[in-house]
């Protein structure tokens, strides 16, 4: 499969841990135990664990709200072949992009960032991403009501904090 | 809807957790020279807020996820939102918005393998009414996935 990389698929134990961690993510370790009756040290270490493998992470989001309520902003990108890997780092690197996917299908690439007026994401998409190599043709669309999301689950693409 | 103002002892507290999620009131409280009870009352206040909330993100791959798609639905005959709502029910869809741009609705799916896909995408998506053309790009590569700033 493209995405998995092979990694242990989680036991019936790390899944009861995962399950009540995804209701409250700061319960304690002690009451995880109580619960699954196992010990406080086997819940710690499964927890360990599994933010080693890069299978779960303990974060802050806020809301919109909070960031001057942003609009989510959506960028088709077609782009030569041969300069798809290159893009996808080189749009990586734009701090307003908070995701990037390379696709078959649909575009090349599809990104996507927050953006608080559209003057913003103009000036980003004229002055930064059209005049990348190999970029074809960039097609932005704009959210203007979110009916879904799942905070819960995603791609966890860097080392996140070493906590347990 | 205004956004709550928030001191510098809130912030202090978001900042240590988003290093690190799982510390304890008690190691909080003591990093910041207060009450393990202040720290519990200031993250009830901003969570009931819905100022911000302290998740566990799991992985795609720790739920089996091994195909994401991304697909953009344009919608016929119907009101867009209430398409919207009803892709918003099939628990395969991790996101939907109602887009201004060449389709109405983006949505972002996570399934377990190719094997699932006609299905979902012909018979789950296709048969919602109003539903008239989606289209599909299978993700080969996530380059990068940080959502901190959410819907909440």
């Amino acid at each position: 499969m493209i995405l998995s990389d092979g990694r242990a698929r989680l036991d019936m134990l790390d899944q009861r841990i995962v399950a009540k961690l995804a209701r409250d993510a700061r319960i304690s370790n002690r009451a995880i135990a109580a619960e699954l009756g196992v010990t406080e040290g086997t819940i710690r270490t499964r927890i360990r664990k599994l933010q080693s493998e890069g299978l779960i992470q303990f974060t802050v989001v806020t809301d919109f709200r909070m960031a001057g309520s942003p609009n989510l902003c959506m960028l088709g990108i077609d782009a030569d072949p041969s300069h798809i890997s290159d893009l996808a780092r080189r749009l990586s690197e734009i701090p307003e992009i908070t995701c990037v996917v390379a696709l078959l299908g649909r575009y090349s690439l599809l990104a996507m960032g927050l953006f608080t007026n559209i003057e913003q994401l103009n000036d980003l998409m004229t002055d930064h991403i059209r005049s990348l190599p190999g970029v074809q043709r960039v097609e932005a669309s704009i959210s203007v009501h979110n009916l879904k999301y799942e905070a819960g689950i995603a791609k966890i693409t860097r080392g996140g904090p070493s906590d347990g | 809807m205004a956004s709550p103002t928030l001191d510098s002892l809130d912030t202090s507290i978001i900042d240590i957790l988003r290093g690190n999620g799982r510390a304890t009131n008690q190691e909080i409280a003591e990093r910041l020279s207060v009450t393990a009870a202040t720290v519990s009352a200031r993250l009830q206040k901003m969570e009931d807020a819905r100022v911000m909330r302290v998740v566990a993100v799991t992985d795609f791959a720790a739920h089996g996820y091994n195909v994401i798609i991304a697909l953009g639905v344009q919608v016929r005959g119907r009101n867009v939102r209430d398409v919207g709502r009803d892709l918003a029910k099939l628990p395969e869809i991790l996101s939907v918005n109602v887009m201004n741009g060449d389709h109405d609705i983006e949505l972002l799916v996570a399934l377990r393998d190719f094997s699932e896909v006609q299905t979902f995408l012909f018979q789950h998506i296709a048969g919602i009414d109003g539903v008239a053309h989606i289209a599909s790009g299978i993700a080969v590569d996530i380059v990068k996935f940080e959502f901190n700033v959410v819907p909440l």
